[in-house]
């Protein structure tokens, strides 16, 4: 009968460790999960974003062709070329955006002098590889007299999105029924080419 | 000794009438011809609107491209008084308006790396339209006009290469002329309908 009682006993303490066992990995599970969803969103809205890109043309009070870096800072979109004060526009005042694809030349005056100079026409083969893809992002603002403006920026490969995204999370809003990123992307790559 | 005097005299006079009275006449022509000048001087405001790309399915890229080529072309030709954009608050207050309409009538997408490879081919080439109207919807100028990039550079430059050409066609329709004939109601027929 002791005995019994001794193995009874036993089970009691046996199915209490159990039960901790199981509330400890529950409870670790739950904190597991609520540290994950306190990590998950990393994207935070408010922290800028840079971007090194070239300005094409459109954007005010910054020159046509430079290189410098587009930034997205509170509620402003700005390109800042290299030791000269930045040039930004409001988000708000951003009317549409349109994502493209272009393919460059790659290399600038020396490559093409050094193509000219090849013997046999070899530059042109050099031509055939020495090319970039890039994306280009084309802005369309209005600025404080309600004039449109329209801004091109080339950005490196696979960043015009990350730029766009970004831009949309910030509540640029698209023009009603003209923003269709899919076919505009195609449409931009059978035009402005390979 | 007094009549040799007397010429040389005569002779000094002579010479200083023969350099100033030219120098005089020249001078007044040069005043005149500015004046003449500043007679046409500009007086028009032009507002520039977006491009239509008509039924082509054209890049927003390029008509943007275009737009904004357009106004820092215009600006340059320093034929307007002022260059407004599509939208400007602005142009309500200016009494003599022009509104460039410019719709795409052609396009033939390029190539770059094609253009460096083969040369001849791979031209990227815009044909528009554009109009010049006053408020009143009467056309001053009528053009088609033609840009494209051929040897080097991005296909964007064709855009570059076209806006210049509408101003170029802006310049040459003599657009300050209009002034007065809009004023004696004369149709400006004369620079209607011409292919740049």
């Amino acid at each position: 009968m002791n005995r019994l009682f001794a193995l009874r006993n036993n089970h009691t303490v046996s199915f209490a460790g159990q039960a901790l066992v199981i509330l400890w990995a529950l409870s670790l599970c739950c904190s597991v999960g609520a540290f994950a969803q306190r990590t998950a969103p990393t994207v935070n809205v408010n922290a800028p974003i840079s971007i090194r890109a070239t300005h094409l043309v459109g954007f005010e009070n910054a020159k046509s062709n430079c290189n410098g870096t587009l930034s997205i800072l509170d509620d402003a979109l700005q390109f800042q070329q290299k030791g000269k004060p930045g040039a930004q526009v409001s988000t708000a005042s951003i009317r549409d955006l349109f994502l493209g694809e272009e393919s460059k030349q790659v290399g600038g005056l020396p490559m093409k002098l050094g193509k000219a100079a090849a013997p046999y026409g070899t530059g042109r083969v050099v031509s055939l590889f020495a090319h970039k893809k890039y994306d280009t992002l084309t802005l369309e603002y209005v600025d404080s007299h309600g004039g449109v403006h329209g801004a091109i920026f080339q950005l490196p490969k696979g960043q015009g999105e990350v730029l766009k995204d970004e831009l949309l999370a910030r509540g640029v809003s698209p023009n009603s029924g003209q923003y269709q990123p899919t076919r505009q992307n195609t449409a931009e790559v059978t035009r402005e080419n390979d | 000794m007094k009549t040799t005097e007397r010429k040389s005299w005569f002779i000094w006079v002579a010479a200083i009438v023969t350099i100033a009275v030219p120098g005089q006449v020249l001078g007044q022509a040069a005043v005149e011809s500015s004046r003449g000048r500043s007679g046409f001087a500009p007086q028009w405001t032009v507002q520039v609107e977006k491009v239509d790309s008509g039924h082509l399915d054209l890049a927003h890229s390029f008509q943007l491209a275009i737009y904004e080529n357009l106004v820092q072309e215009l600006n340059q030709t320093k034929q307007f008084t002022q260059v407004l954009r599509e939208g400007d608050r602005k142009a309500n207050e200016v009494p003599s308006l022009l509104i460039l309409k410019t719709t795409v009538v052609k396009y033939t997408p390029g190539s770059e790396t094609r253009r460096a490879v083969t040369t001849v081919s791979g031209a990227t080439k815009l044909t528009v339209r554009t109009q010049l109207l006053t408020r009143e919807g009467e056309i001053v100028v009528d053009r088609t006009v033609n840009g494209n990039v051929r040897f080097f550079g991005s296909n964007l430059g064709a855009t570059h290469n076209l806006a210049g050409n509408i101003a170029k066609a802006v310049k040459k329709s003599n657009v300050a002329m209009f002034r007065a004939s809009y004023h004696d109601i004369q149709p400006p027929a004369a620079n209607a309908g011409a292919t740049q």
